[in-house]
């Protein structure tokens, strides 16, 4: 999966997004939960201290302190209530202490004496040492000059367990809402990005070859297709334009054509039927030379025009590359001979492809005519065909001097020479290898130039396989 | 020999016509198509030069005019096109030749000679020049008795060299009839294989039979005079 799609990090987003928010929503929920349930606690037990200190204690002068442990114990009955009510007169002596509840939460034994004075009311917790913490409302009451203080409690562990229960809920649900959310995220994006999919994929098979190819545009009316439409727009405008520039090369070619033609013929007759002294023949002798190498250019140049429009693959046909490799070679041998070069062919199984014949037999006619030049005498050229997966590979490569570095990403542009001095003493226009580089993109294979040790440059033809 | 030359370029017409006249040929000029197709229909020509894009009538049509009337006249087509399509076009509709533009005139005078004499190609088994005999079913070469191994490249082009004997063939021709139109960029090939040729041919021997013709092409003769 491609982490930097925008699928994938949207969803990331998203969820990350998700999860924070359901984070905080839960921190805060717990947050306001526990402060409800203290609130509702704390109202209710300071009620309590209250009836407590107002009804209670004024009878002790009446009924005499004794009566205070029974009038709570009636009223209240805190055991059963799970509370806890203590009475203590000023200096710590305990007047009432209520008895061990019924869930058992805590003993009132073991809460721990008020520290210090209390001289108004307020709420403390209060921790024990075994069991839940507790929270403690203390009021102070005075009666016939002698102060006591009232404290009466409850456990935290009800509205603890509500707070825990909460806290597992949401802990548990957290991960399968966010799953849920990616998952279906995953689906929802996937739907929303088929279109720019869909975009990507045809985009790609429209090359210089099939520019009259447009992109589906849906009747959606949203941005993808306004996308689509607008990218239409430009593959049209490349089309033209790209059509302006075919067009303009073959009408130039062909517009040379006889301008070149007139030059030729009279060049020629002055030659053959006017005595001219030497140097004036020599002078017309190299005019007509570079005529001739005009004449080339111009028809290298049409035949790339041609192959621009589509015209290097007018036929297809199933044939053997190896078989093919062989003949040529063959055929051409006596040029690598000449030169005393020995031109090895090593076809080690027969690789089937599907194309034009001719031009594929082109390339290799080029290919071995620029290594048969480049190479100087005496060297070696070899040339393998092989099969690998779904591609056919034809290697010509030779032991001449190589290629400089910074010539390597030109070879195949028009025109380009890759040693100026040197390449006046090899003919050509500088359009052999555009040609072959023509040729086998139209074939829907590539080409490429690479320098080998210890010396010399290796070319390596790719075409798919015929299926 | 009379030649008519259909050419709307005036330049081009001019240079061509000039070039057949200081060879000998008697040459009337054509601008257009229907002027052509009237010149044809009157006089007795005994070749044709035409060019494809003609005012008037193009190329093709007249082409095919001519060819209903004067079914035997050898016609050679100029153009400025080379699509492989058009070759076929036009050698159906009756075309003997084909050049494209820019062509050099030389060229043209070797096909023009070869077109003028096109009834006499040697078409028996056993071709036989001097003492070269060379054997068209069994691909045998043989001089003074000696039996010669040829490539079949080599064969290739001594065959055609051998049953066009005595004609000039230039580089392009040779090209065309021995190896394809892939090899269209490399003429010195040929060279090579003349040369080669030459080797195993006319080294070992006192009379030479393979000519080098300076700027039109090579030619096999046992009566050739530098």
């Amino acid at each position: 999966m491609n982490t930097r799609s925008i699928r994938f990090r949207l969803i990331g987003l998203y969820a990350g997004l998700l999860a924070l928010v359901m984070l905080l929503f839960g921190a805060y929920t717990r947050m306001r939960l526990d402060h409800f349930l203290r609130v509702v606690l704390q109202t209710t037990l300071e009620h309590r201290a209250e009836q407590i200190v107002r009804d209670i204690l004024p009878e002790i002068p009446k009924r005499g302190e004794a009566s205070v442990g029974t009038e709570i114990e009636k009223r209240f009955a805190p055991a059963i209530n799970d509370r806890f009510v203590r009475v203590t007169r000023r200096g710590g002596q305990v007047l009432y202490l209520s008895g061990a509840p019924n869930d058992g939460n805590f003993s009132p034994e073991e809460v721990p004496a008020l520290a210090g004075n209390a001289a108004q009311a307020f709420t403390r917790e209060q921790g024990l040492p075994k069991g839940s913490a507790m929270l403690i409302t203390v009021l102070p009451g005075s009666v016939a000059a002698q102060d006591y203080v009232v404290e009466v409690g409850t456990s935290l562990a009800a509205s603890n367990a509500v707070l825990r229960g909460l806290l597992v809920t949401l802990a548990a649900g957290l991960p399968v809402l966010t799953g849920l959310a990616i998952f279906g995220g995953y689906f929802l994006m996937k739907r929303a990005m088929k279109p720019v999919r869909d975009i990507i994929v045809s985009t790609q098979d429209i090359t210089l070859h099939n520019l009259s190819h447009r992109l589906p545009v849906t009747d959606s009316g949203d941005e993808i297709a306004e996308l689509s439409k607008v990218l239409n727009q430009m593959i049209a405008r490349l089309d033209e334009s790209f059509q302006h520039v075919t067009k303009f090369t073959a009408d130039a070619s062909h517009e040379l054509r006889t301008p070149l033609t007139v030059i030729h013929c009279e060049l020629e007759a002055i030659l053959r039927n006017r005595p001219l002294d030497v140097d004036l023949r020599e002078a017309l002798g190299s005019l007509l030379d570079e005529v001739v190498r005009l004449v080339r250019i111009v028809e290298g140049l049409f035949a790339l025009s041609k192959l621009d429009t589509g015209e290097a693959r007018s036929e297809r046909v199933r044939f053997d590359l190896a078989k093919l490799a062989e003949t040529t070679a063959e055929q051409m041998c006596l040029l690598a001979e000449e030169k005393h070069i020995r031109l090895a062919c090593e076809t080690r199984e027969p690789a089937e492809v599907e194309g034009d014949h001719s031009r594929l037999k082109q390339v290799i006619v080029n290919l071995l005519d620029n290594a048969i030049k480049y190479t100087p005498e005496g060297g070696g050229i070899s040339l393998t065909v092989h099969a690998e997966n779904d591609s056919a590979f034809l290697e010509i490569a030779d032991n001449g001097p190589g290629v400089s570095e910074s010539a390597l990403p030109h070879l195949f542009k028009r025109f380009y020479r890759a040693d100026e001095a040197h390449s006046r003493e090899v003919e050509g226009a500088g359009l052999g290898l555009s040609i072959v580089q023509s040729i086998c993109t139209a074939h829907g294979g590539t080409v490429s130039i690479r320098n080998i040790a210890p010396t010399g440059c290796q070319v390596t033809v790719q075409l798919p396989k015929a299926k | 020999m009379r030649i008519l030359l259909v050419e709307d370029e005036a330049k081009v017409s001019r240079a061509v016509a000039l070039g057949l006249k200081a060879e000998h040929y008697a040459v009337d000029t054509a601008k257009d198509g229907r002027e052509g197709l009237e010149l044809s229909v009157v006089n007795p020509y005994d070749l044709l030069i035409v060019d494809l894009m003609l005012p008037v009538m193009n190329g093709t049509e007249l082409i095919r005019r001519v060819r209903a009337i004067k079914p035997d006249v050898p016609i050679l087509v100029l153009t400025a096109r080379d699509a492989l399509a058009d070759k076929v076009t036009n050698f159906e509709s009756g075309a003997d030749d084909y050049m494209t533009k820019p062509f050099a005139f030389a060229e043209l005078l070797v096909r023009v000679k070869a077109l003028l004499r096109r009834g006499a190609v040697n078409r028996s088994n056993i071709v036989q020049i001097a003492d070269l005999t060379i054997d068209r079913v069994t691909h045998q070469v043989q001089r003074a008795g000696t039996t010669i191994k040829l490539t079949s490249k080599e064969y290739g082009l001594l065959e055609y060299l051998a049953i066009h004997a005595g004609r000039v063939l230039s580089r392009t021709m040779i090209m065309e009839h021995v190896w394809d139109e892939s090899f269209e960029s490399l003429t010195n090939i040929v060279d090579v294989y003349v040369r080669q040729l030459r080797v195993k041919i006319d080294e070992p021997f006192d009379q030479k039979l393979i000519h080098t013709i300076r700027g039109a092409g090579y030619t096999l003769s046992d009566s050739f005079q530098e």
